[in-house]
């Protein structure tokens, strides 16, 4: 089983988990998510660097203060 | 759904000035802070009365005193408004309020009942809150006519907000309402957007959208000057906006709040930009300059004359405006659960698919509909909303 997830625009490097069931480790079609990130949270779909952009929407919202995986949880702690 | 100018929406009342009511209030507003109490108390005393005691200020300079009149005026001009009782202070500020909101009746409508008391002239407290509510009650007798003038899209100004932002916001309650409002617009109607700071992050947006480069570049003037306050004090807005609330609900910029902000103004082009409280001139969709904290942009989309606020919600936000019945739409099923009972529209199921987005808008015009034709909104029921006029120099 997948959390619902969605991804607005084709270039977003991030998902939004629409779902509450955190304990699941894919979202959308079979991809990671790491266990416990919140419903309403962002989930990275792609490995990035610190300093790297964050796209959600096509543009882009913040840029990675540390390097980020796959499937990680993506918000404020590693966000600015 | 097709749409023209005449599709009707409802029933209204139809004021001297040619714009149509929503609601046929009767007001007791209190004009001065000397006399909330005294406008509480007779508002109470009388069923069916709606009470606004603002705290507004005397020795107020220069853009505030001209803000707080503004805001005055559009009370008592307010198309929800059926009636009004003025109370002042002292009784050379009563016949002033006489003088100038006294109005006459058009070929549009009636001129609107006015009744104004002033506190000091009372002559006692019991005498004064005696007066009040003999004044409310004939107020009252005088307005009792049921809503009778057809209202079409055309008709309708409406405020678009949210408020309590999450990820649920710009997939489902922020979309729905921007639905709605690409209808209400193509039938000739107004919409008015606000929240200047909630613009951030958004200027390309504005600059696709705006009818004009002068509106882009007013509109973007506007999100400049709040950009510039929010850079020269060397605080970290994060927590301010976006709020707390946001960032446990998951968002993490307030470039990301925006984006989602602004999917409930549709893909209108925006038709003008206005000041605080500003009316606009022309139908279609207008962007006011307004401070992000809602009940701040509400009071200047209602003093704008806006009969009706939409209102996307993500987490829990109680707010609306008194006088404009503000519709809760909401896509979180979390928040549905918890605090059902003061949402209006629920579109939580566009998350899986079971509510397809058109069949969202389709559910913010019906609730449109309903609450236009009398049925109250749940901030209504509730009593909520505030009039909160921003300041910005300090009083004398």
């Amino acid at each position: 089983m997948h959390r619902t997830s969605l991804r607005i625009h084709p270039d977003d490097t991030v998902a939004t988990l629409l779902d509450t069931r955190t304990e699941l480790t894919t979202h959308g079609d079979a991809l990671p998510s790491r266990i416990g990130i919140p419903f309403g949270h962002k989930a990275a779909l792609v490995a990035m660097r610190r300093g790297d952009p964050v796209v959600k929407y096509g543009v882009v919202i913040g840029h990675a203060t540390a390097d980020i995986t796959p499937g990680e949880h993506v918000h404020v702690h590693n966000v600015e | 759904m097709s749409t023209t100018s005449s599709e009707a929406v409802g029933c209204g009342w139809r004021r001297a000035d040619g714009r149509v009511g929503i609601r046929n209030h009767i007001v007791v507003l209190s004009t001065v802070a000397l006399t909330d109490r005294l406008a509480t108390l007779a508002g109470a005393s009388v069923e069916g009365v709606l009470t606004i005691a603002p705290a507004f200020e005397r020795g107020l300079r220069g853009r505030d005193a001209a803000l707080q009149e503004r805001v005055v005026n559009a009370i008592v001009r307010h198309p929800n408004t059926g009636a009004v009782l003025l109370l002042a202070h002292d009784p050379a500020a009563a016949r002033g309020l006489e003088t100038r909101f006294a109005e006459a009746a058009t070929a549009s409508g009636p001129a609107r009942a006015l009744r104004t008391i002033s506190l000091m002239e009372a002559g006692g407290y019991e005498a004064a809150l005696e007066a009040s509510v003999e004044a409310l009650e004939t107020l009252r007798a005088a307005t009792r006519a049921p809503a009778g003038d057809a209202l079409a899209l055309a008709d309708l100004s409406v405020a678009l907000e949210c408020g309590g932002s999450d990820a649920t916001s710009s997939a489902c309650a922020n979309p729905a309402i921007g639905r709605f409002v690409d209808r209400l617009v193509a039938a000739g109607g107004t919409a008015i957007v606000s929240e200047t700071a909630e613009f951030i992050g958004a200027e390309a947006i504005v600059r696709e959208r705006a009818s004009d480069a002068a509106v882009a570049e007013r509109v973007l003037a506007c999100l400049g000057r709040v950009e510039r306050l929010m850079g020269e004090d060397g605080e970290n807005y994060r927590g301010v906006n976006p709020t707390a609330e946001n960032i446990e609900a998951g968002l993490t910029t307030l470039v990301e709040k925006s984006m989602g902000a602004i999917c409930k103004i549709g893909s209108s082009s925006i038709a003008g930009c206005l000041d605080y409280a500003e009316a606009p001139a022309v139908p279609g969709l207008h962007f006011m300059d307004t401070p992000f904290f809602s009940p701040v942009s509400l009071t200047g989309m209602m003093a704008a004359g806006c009969q009706l606020t939409l209102f996307g919600m993500g987490v829990f936000n109680p707010s609306g405006n008194p006088l404009t019945p503000t519709v809760k739409v909401c896509g979180n099923p979390q928040t549905l659960a918890a605090w059902g009972s003061e949402i209006d529209v629920d579109v939580s199921g566009v998350i899986d698919g079971g509510l397809s987005p058109g069949g969202a808008g389709e559910a913010v015009a019906e609730a449109v509909r309903a609450v236009v034709s009398g049925e109250l909104t749940r901030a209504e029921r509730r009593g909520e909303g505030q009039v909160i006029v921003p300041r910005s120099v300090p009083a004398l």
